[in-house]
């Protein structure tokens, strides 16, 4: 354990070295990277602004929420970049070989050798935007409050990378260059937004299916003290559930993977 | 046992289905797959001891890479043993591999982006190398192979042969008593392979580091390997020293007659000169072949030239690399009997 951590820290710093190397390229992924989010941003702006409510909740709350949301969003944008590669560059070119000579977990090679730096703007944006809300609400943030974000980020990462994994994992069985992947990302956006705008399809969907309202929306309800909050109690039960079911298929899909040589 | 293998009817089936052509192929795909198995290696034996160096060679397709794949523990065995260094390595991957090293042809395993000496250190802490044993090793291997020029840029920034005395290197940092080589030295000038194959003779010598190496350059062979395995269709054809398949296959003399012309070219076919095969290569100038037991090449010299006018007579070597595509075209037994 202490090992993977110390190994954890050489392989950021390493990646660290290189992306700062390109100075360029790292800057520009960065203003890309806060052009999204400042859409993103705008969008709230544009459809919430003149509405004084929707289902219950207020401009302030929706935006506290976007903010919220970026908090599991960046960390798992930070750790995940090589899941969309995997199909490509691991399977079909084969560098997954590589990855099984070294007697380091290969899951843990697959996602910490290469981080999105960048997605730190989301984090510190998010953080801002938390803070910034509730003062605006007159919502009380102490330490319990913050230590409540930062561990329902934590699991809501975790959940994200659960989700994304068994998608990726659909590589070592089909070769599968245009992925499943996209899609199911673009609903990440859905998770934005206060869920009670949904229909009853898309709340359930979103809730027990692909859990992305347990990353945002229930730990946001549960900080503005809407009843529907309580669902964040499940919310370590639904992660340990994703992460234990990605960890089998994972470890299927490498076994796959050494019967086929795919 | 560090540094030893052994494998028993090893065996691997690929299931691949077979994809069929154009887009009302593409269609039919979709829904019905005719799955069929190849076997990729297909029941092969063989002990390696401690310090030993192997050539493993076979035609492109023979199942070197995938029995070399099961040996460092990637590829899973449909039947059969592999137990190296005590472990069975699929299995018990995670232990295996740390006794292990491995360069596997033109992939690199260093980090593409970042100076070769940090790649080093990562894999220092990967294997947990002492500080004391990476400073030792890096001396050694800087001796041999000259990496101080290039440690401070990124592997992309090197060519193939810099980048293979990195690899190998890299594979060595940890000191494993087990060396896979796949191909090592594949596209590289002569000065670079020279280089590789002292490194590792003085490694095997230095460390008995047991070496197991794939190649298509048969004077890899010659310069390194007193034994070698030859595998085709998945089967061992060959396990034996060098000098073994000589004495098996290399028994061959072959004497080139040059006639004065079309008058005596008539006499010379109708020769009889038994247990000698005859191959013509143009009107004028045949090819004898002969099992060097038989006869000598002197007496045939001497019955060719009293029977028929002669202009030139030269006696050709064989060279390995002709022996091994014999065997590659019609396997062992068929090119002993060939030659018999």
């Amino acid at each position: 354990m202490l090992r993977y951590l110390s190994l954890f820290g050489q392989y950021f710093v390493q990646y660290a070295k290189v992306r700062l190397g390109y100075r360029g390229d790292f800057l520009l992924s960065v203003a890309t990277m806060a052009l999204a989010t400042a859409c993103g941003i705008a969008t709230v702006f544009l459809i919430f602004r003149g509405v004084p409510q929707i289902s219950g909740w207020s401009f302030t709350q929706i935006l506290f929420l976007y903010g919220f949301s970026l908090l599991p969003l960046s960390l798992y944008n930070m750790i995940s970049i090589n899941l969309y590669y995997f199909a490509e560059t691991y399977i079909v070119m084969g560098k997954f070989d590589q990855v099984l000579l070294r007697p380091v977990n290969p899951l843990f090679q697959i996602l910490f050798e290469k981080f999105r730096l960048e997605s730190v703007g989301d984090t510190v944006l998010g953080v801002f935007i938390v803070a910034t809300c509730a003062r605006a609400m007159d919502l009380a943030l102490g330490w319990r409050e913050w230590l409540i974000i930062a561990l329902a980020s934590i699991c809501g990462a975790a959940l994200y990378t659960a989700i994304f994994l068994m998608l990726t994992c659909v590589s070592f069985w089909m070769e599968d260059r245009v992925g499943v992947i996209p899609p199911v990302y673009n609903m990440l956006a859905f998770g934005r937004y206060p869920l009670d705008i949904y229909g009853q399809f898309i709340r359930f969907l979103l809730s027990w299916v692909i859990p992305f309202g347990f990353a945002s929306f229930y730990p946001s309800a549960f900080l503005l003290r809407k009843s529907i909050g309580t669902y964040i109690y499940a919310l370590p039960v639904v992660t340990a559930v994703f992460v234990a079911a990605a960890a089998v298929i994972w470890n299927r899909g490498v076994r796959n993977y050494s019967s086929t040589g795919s | 046992m560090q540094g030893c293998v052994e494998v028993s009817d090893l065996v691997k089936h690929f299931r691949s289905f077979e994809r069929k052509e154009g887009l009302w192929g593409a269609l039919q795909n979709l829904f019905v797959r005719e799955y069929k198995t190849v076997a990729a290696v297909d029941g092969i034996s063989f002990t390696i001891q401690r310090g030993e160096m192997v050539g493993y060679i076979g035609p492109n397709g023979a199942g070197k890479s995938t029995s070399i794949k099961m040996l460092a523990g990637i590829l899973s065995p449909t039947s059969g043993t592999v137990r190296a260094n005590g472990f069975e390595p699929f299995r018990e991957r995670a232990r295996y591999t740390r006794t292990i090293g491995a360069v596997f042809g033109q992939r690199t395993q260093l980090w593409w982006d970042i100076a070769v000496v940090e790649s080093f250190r990562l894999l220092k802490r990967i294997y947990r190398v002492s500080d004391a044993d990476y400073a030792a090793r890096m001396k050694e291997f800087d001796e041999v192979l000259e990496l101080g020029r290039y440690l401070h840029m990124p592997v992309r920034k090197l060519s193939l042969g810099e980048r293979m005395r990195c690899d190998m290197a890299a594979a060595l940092l940890h000191n494993p008593p087990l060396l896979f080589l796949d191909e090592p030295t594949i596209g590289l000038d002569i000065v670079a392979k020279e280089n590789i194959r002292a490194f590792l003779k003085r490694v095997n010598r230095q460390y008995g580091t047991t070496v197991l190496l794939t190649t298509h350059d048969l004077s890899d062979i010659e310069e390194l390997c007193p034994r070698l395995m030859i595998i085709d269709h998945g089967r061992l054809l060959f396990d034996g020293g060098l000098a073994e398949l000589k004495r098996q296959l290399w028994s061959e003399t072959t004497v080139r007659f040059d006639l004065k012309d079309r008058d005596q070219a008539l006499i010379f076919e109708s020769l009889e000169i038994p247990g000698v095969r005859r191959e013509k290569l143009s009107d004028l100038s045949y090819r004898l072949s002969f099992h060097r037991d038989s006869r000598t090449a002197a007496d045939l010299i001497r019955q060719v030239v009293t029977a028929v006018d002669v202009l030139d007579i030269s006696i050709e070597e064989q060279s390995i690399e002709d022996v091994v595509s014999r065997i590659y075209q019609g396997g062992l037994s068929e090119a002993v009997r060939c030659l018999r």
